[in-house]
């Protein structure tokens, strides 16, 4: 079905960049020919001529490798998402803890690190509940929701989530601009906001936990679709009367499938053990090599 | 994709204006494809330009292994004088261009 718009200003533009952008096309393929089209190809990645809505959209970096080879990471998910039906209640409540343990030895097996419910004598209210979409943090002093974006593309896609006029429990991820930096710009892309003050002990001690909890890294798992996600605590929330036991920012809800429609769905969330900070945030693939549970 | 050159290209006021649009998702994701293929399009002449052919050939070898390795900046501080002023200014130019098209546009009735 071909895509039609009834605005005239898309149209308009629509018109006036697809013929700026084959121009631009043509001259680069045409001024560099002596180096073959193929390999001017090869540095326009993704971008190819994208003329028409809906198709030729680049695809998400994660399926992607190198070089472009598209992986077959769907179906290690949905095996994921196989093998945690039988670990995983239907019903969204919290998890025993002989629930956590199987639920966290089938994802560290999965995945290849550890990953728990528990560390240090320290857990969250639950490990299994209902995730809400939140919105993009002040990274510094200064910071706008555009320059969240790398590109454009970027900002289609999550700058409609718009920016907490508030900071996140730690304040800024950077004390100036200058400051800031990729580690600081992964950590707002990828945080999670987490019920701290809802967790066993934290009243007691507020300040260790308070530290404790701060950029902590952890995995989000969709069981429905077993898609996953290394975050960190970057926010406490959301509030108990909200029903949701936790939020994730807007890149976080889309690599766990759940950045459409109500922007919420259950999901798991568990530590993970890094203490030499080796695991990158982002989107994570299951390795499909240890999915079995070891009775 | 934080393109290598993400840094050096500054496109806020172009994200804005497009934010501001009525538009559809699709629309919205349409035009801003548009958007970057053309921004990197227009970098990768510049840069082109600017090399010898087996220049070319290793820069874009480079590119299509890791696009986002900030080394690919390394290589072409080598091989071009001012190649981030150069970069700069060629996206700068295109993203005004853009900008006038969005406030053109908006005028269509």
């Amino acid at each position: 079905m071909l895509f039609t718009s009834k605005r005239p200003h898309y149209e308009h533009l629509r018109k006036k960049w697809t013929a700026k952008h084959r121009s631009l096309q043509d001259k680069l393929f045409t001024k560099h020919e002596e180096v073959g089209r193929q390999m001017v190809v090869g540095g326009l990645g993704g971008l190819m001529l994208l003329t028409t809505p809906g198709i030729g959209a680049v695809p998400p970096p994660h399926t992607l490798t190198v070089g472009g080879q598209i992986e077959g990471e769907q179906d290690k998910n949905t095996l994921l998402a196989e093998k945690l039906k039988t670990v995983v209640p239907e019903e969204m409540r919290p998890l025993s803890i002989e629930e956590e343990d199987k639920v966290g030895e089938l994802l560290s097996n999965s995945f290849g690190f550890s990953v728990k419910a528990s560390m240090d004598g320290k857990k969250l209210n639950r490990s299994y509940g209902m995730i809400g979409g939140e919105q993009h943090l002040y990274r510094y002093p200064g910071d706008t929701l555009e320059k969240h974006a790398d590109n454009a593309q970027d900002s289609a896609m999550y700058g409609s989530s718009g920016i907490a006029p508030g900071l996140g429990a730690w304040g800024y991820f950077a004390h100036s601009q200058a400051e800031f930096d990729d580690k600081a710009k992964m950590r707002e892309k990828y945080y999670l906001a987490v019920q701290t003050f809802l967790s066993p002990g934290f009243a007691e001690r507020v300040g260790e936990y308070r530290d404790f909890y701060r950029f902590r890294k952890m995995l989000v798992v969709n069981p429905k679709t077993g898609q996953a996600v290394v975050a960190v605590i970057g926010d406490a929330g959301p509030a108990a009367w909200t029903g949701k036991h936790l939020g994730g920012s807007p890149e976080v809800m889309h690599f766990v499938g759940l950045a459409k429609g109500p922007r919420k769905g259950a999901v798991l969330y568990f530590f993970i053990d890094d203490p030499d900070d080796k695991i990158p945030l982002g989107p994570v693939k299951a390795t499909g090599k240890n999915l079995a549970l070891r009775n | 994709m934080a393109y290598f050159y993400a840094k050096y290209i500054v496109i806020e006021s172009l994200l804005s204006e497009l934010q501001d649009l009525d538009l559809s998702e699709k629309e919205r994701h349409h035009l801003a494809n548009l958007a970057d293929s053309s921004l990197h399009h227009t970098i990768l002449d510049e840069i082109l330009s600017q090399l010898s052919s087996e220049d070319k050939k290793a820069f874009l070898h480079k590119l299509k292994t890791d696009p986002e390795d900030e080394k690919i900046m390394e290589f072409l501080n080598e091989k071009i004088e001012g190649v981030e002023d150069k970069i700069k200014k060629v996206a700068d130019e295109l993203v005004a261009e853009m900008q006038k098209d969005i406030r053109e546009a908006k005028k269509v009735k």
